[in-house]
């Protein structure tokens, strides 16, 4: 181990830290952050150094999970074992079945006949039930009078299915189970048949012998008139029904294998396949030609697409502004099967870190804060202004809150080349001319009506934003209504350093080491949170539960009706940047200084998993639970992408920018992030992918 | 008094006498007792035949203390292709007959008997190749090779 740096200079702060593009007021920055350490001891490092190395053995592209697959392989694994069983059951059932409808067995006729009701009273039964029973009935027309016909001859067939209802039968054979085989037209059917039977063979022959005798009376019965069986088309003419039991001997043992798409009404069968996996379904589109026009069927698809890309139940805890999920519009005539394959692609493009770049390019300081929606991109700088810009091509700024800001000329590098060089790079670089920002400024006539200092944080919902400033306020806005600012809630004693809110509280955090909470109708103070011991960074808000991190290196969960706090989590080492509480309220990320991501079970308090890999202070995290991501942003100027369940690396993508990572969000498709080099970096996976746009809800 | 009967004759032509709370199990039974009220005669099924019946009937008597299934919950019914494990074992027959199961059930309106049946289908497709699905049901490739190359590359589309 190296002597340790930290025990020499204990706060490697953001002052300290040698900044890769100097803006134009550095000193200022550093009061408006502060991830130092609070504590009076540090503590020795332990594991830092390992840290280092471990990055270099990380691999960057992990084994993607591989959930389709290991859901195959299982089935692969449990199957021959299942079908043993299951074939031995089967055999049993079926035998116990066809010997008491043998002792039930009512002289053929009435058997018959039945089949014929069930026909014409079932009409959910699709024509090839009746077919069947057509079959049947020619069959039985042909046994007793059309001896020796030949195969191949259709329209003598197709007589035989004409004529065979009206016809009288004498001596009809007991139909539904025990009936002979429907012999199927096509010579190759047979053939095809048996060798799938001769497959079973070995292992039934036991049980077949002894089966054999007990049918043996049965079988003599049939024999008879099997001994002139002749080969029919099937009334319907489509010739699916395989069934071959033309050996007599095999007849009554084999295994009945049914093709279920000619058994079951379409409807039925849709729904079987809706049970499908995405893999499974495509599968069954190459059995044959009509299991292909069942299976590749939008209805099919929808259920199979939202099986595999499911939209979680809304729980309480769940803030009323949701990410988008990529679910696509459910409108009539969705190719949702289409869309199962652009989402496929994109995830692809996600493993392999293939991303275009755009840049927001228009704030004249450090972007501290982002959110963003399909349609648009809100940010926060320095500048004191807050900027909409559109989320689409072309990209461009669409309003500007705050004071005048003037135009920004040049954009000068958009990102640092050496860097990418460790990780992936864009594929694509697209730098929109900056919007000129005359027609584009909302006219403040109260400096009240906007932040007097830069904006530090921001949240949107349906109706409202919410900014944190450093003029130690915040604005509540209405986006409703060209955001009109509804009022301002002060009550900090220094910069507000994050937001959160849902449809009952605004919590804020501050500079001043206190948290407030809130109302978000009327916009009272409702309760002040204190406990942290230095500038509390971050904030998020689940139900009745609120989680903040703090430089002081702790992370606090706290109930917002008692204001009091349940439980700590603290960091290894030094001061916490940023927090993420997931939607489900089961898990706390929490990153800053130590350059770890550390997760923790909420209920328990357990630390669950280190994500190591980032080289500098982590400023930023984003938990994308249905996607299984985590994306960090960090002062080693790089985003990363995690996964969730490994833990692991999936995603590196270095030096887009040319400075500090000040905050990321990441949906179905894009990560933003914000960048201390005074721009927005759009990383946009779905770029230039063909039907992307399906996706949007 | 003890749980009324009432009689069922399947389309065999064979008497089932059955607990009326088991047989309103399914809902076109159940709907037909309420509309003309339980006269003591039988009931004909006549899409049914006695062993289907008589393995409906088995499954409601297991089923007859369930839940009722929550109206239209079409998403959800689809959710899972779990199967619990009595039902596992009660779908262990010939295709035949599980398929008739099915028809019966889609007949019968007994919707959950109806998703257990299909899931059981489904289970027998899942994680297979389309030649092991074939084996299994017994059916020809009618694809000649052109066509089914055509229908993998569009399965395999990834981008571009």
């Amino acid at each position: 181990m190296s002597p340790r740096e930290t025990s020499t200079r204990r706060r490697p702060s953001l002052s300290l830290r040698p900044r890769p593009r100097t803006a134009a007021h550095p000193i200022t920055h550093s009061k408006e952050y502060a991830f130092d350490q609070w504590r009076e001891t540090p503590r020795t490092e332990l594991c830092r150094d390992s840290e280092g190395s471990a990055v270099e053995e990380m691999e960057p592209f992990p084994e993607a999970v591989p959930r389709r697959r290991s859901a195959k392989s299982f089935s692969n694994l449990r199957h021959p074992m299942d079908g043993l069983v299951a074939l031995g059951r089967r055999l049993s059932v079926t035998l116990r079945h066809k010997s008491s409808k043998n002792n039930l067995q009512v002289p053929g006729e009435a058997e018959d006949d039945s089949r014929h009701y069930e026909v014409a009273g079932h009409s959910s039964h699709k024509r090839n039930v009746a077919s069947q029973s057509w079959d049947k009935r020619s069959r039985a027309w042909s046994n007793s009078y059309s001896i020796n016909r030949r195969p191949s001859l259709n329209s003598v067939t197709a007589l035989h299915g004409f004529y065979a209802p009206t016809a009288s039968v004498p001596a009809p054979i007991p139909g539904h189970g025990l009936e002979p085989p429907i012999l199927p037209n096509d010579k190759f059917a047979g053939s095809a048949a048996r060798a799938a039977a001769a497959a079973q063979n070995e292992r039934m022959e036991m049980v077949k012998l002894e089966m054999a005798k007990l049918e043996m009376g049965k079988l003599e019965r049939e024999l008879l008139p099997r001994a002139s069986d002749v080969r029919l088309d099937s009334e319907s003419g489509i010739g699916i029904d395989l069934r071959d039991r033309s050996d007599a001997s095999d007849t009554e043992l084999d295994l009945l294998r049914i093709d279920p798409v000619s058994y079951l009404p379409s409807e039925i069968m849709a729904q079987v396949l809706s049970y499908l996996d995405p893999v499974s379904l495509m599968q069954a589109e190459l059995v044959s030609h009509t299991w292909n026009g069942q299976a590749n069927s939008p209805h099919v698809w929808k259920y199979v697409f939202r099986s595999v890309y499911t939209r979680r139940p809304i729980s309480s805890t769940a803030t009323k502004k949701r990410q988008q999920l990529g679910l696509g519009k459910a409108v009539p005539h969705q190719d949702w099967k289409r869309m199962f394959l652009v989402r496929r692609a994109l995830d692809q493009r996600w493993k392999q870190g293939k991303a275009a770049a755009i840049y927001l390019h228009g704030h004249k300081d450090s972007v501290y804060c982002a959110q963003f929606d399909e349609n648009k991109i809100i940010t926060g700088s320095r500048d004191r202004t807050i900027r909409v810009w559109d989320a689409h091509y072309p990209w461009s700024c669409l309003k500007i809150i705050g004071p005048p800001p003037g135009d920004v000329s040049g954009s000068g590098p958009v990102n640092n080349p050496a860097q990418q060089a460790t990780g992936k790079s864009p594929f694509v670089t697209i730098c929109p001319p900056s919007t000129p920002s005359a027609g584009i400024v909302t006219p403040m006539e109260h400096p009240a009506n906007y932040h007097s200092a830069s904006i530090l944080c921001l949240r949107f919902d349906e109706e409202i934003m919410v900014t944190g400033s450093s003029d130690y306020t915040c604005i509540v806005w209405d986006i409703k209504d060209d955001y009109r600012p509804i009022r301002q809630l002060v009550g900090h004693r220094a910069g507000v350093l994050d937001v959160c809110f849902d449809d009952r509280y605004i919590v804020s955090c501050s500079k001043d080491s206190t948290i407030c909470v809130w109302d978000r109708k009327t916009g009272d103070l409702l309760k002040q949170l204190i406990g942290h011991h230095g500038p509390v960074n971050a904030v998020q808000l689940r139900g009745d539960l609120v989680v903040s991190a703090s430089g002081d290196g702790i992370a606090k969960l706290w109930n917002v009706t008692t204001g009091a706090c349940v439980k700590e989590f603290p960091s290894k080492d030094r001061g916490l940047a940023c927090v993420e509480f997931s939607e489900d309220g089961r898990t706390i990320l929490t990153g800053g200084n130590d350059r770890t991501i550390y997760q923790f079970d909420a209920n328990t308090g357990e630390l669950v998993k280190e994500l190591r890999g980032h080289t500098g202070l982590i400023r930023s995290l984003h938990l994308d639970s249905m996607n299984k991501r985590i994306v960090s942003g960090s002062y080693d100027m790089s985003v990363k992408v995690f996964d969730t369940e490994s833990g692991q690396l999936s995603v590196d993508l270095p030096g887009w920018t040319t400075s500090w990572m000040l905050n990321v969000q990441s949906d179905y498709r894009r990560i933003v992030a914000t960048s201390q080099d005074s721009r927005a970096v759009i990383m946009d996976f779905g770029y230039g992918l063909d039907g992307i746009d399906l996706l949007e809800e | 008094m003890a749980t009324p009967q009432i009689t069922l004759t399947s389309s065999d032509g064979v008497d089932v006498t059955v607990e009326r709370t088991v047989a309103e199990r399914s809902v076109l039974i159940k709907n037909m007792l309420e509309d003309l009220g339980d006269s003591g005669e039988a009931i004909p099924i006549p899409n049914v035949n006695e062993a289907v019946l008589r393995k409906v009937i088995e499954w409601c008597e297991h089923h007859k203390n369930d839940p009722p299934t929550a109206g239209d919950e079409d998403d959800n019914r689809r959710k899972t292709s779990d199967i619990e494990e009595w039902d596992q074992k009660f779908m262990q027959v010939d295709q035949e007959m599980l398929f008739e199961i099915i028809l019966a059930a889609n007949y019968l309106d007994i919707k959950a008997l109806l998703d257990v049946g299909c899931k059981t289908v489904a289970n027998m497709i899942k994680g297979k190749s389309p030649e092991e699905i074939r084996k299994t049901f017994n059916i020809q490739n009618d694809f000649t090779p052109e066509e089914e190359d055509q229908i993998r590359r569009e399965n395999e589309w990834a981008e571009e």
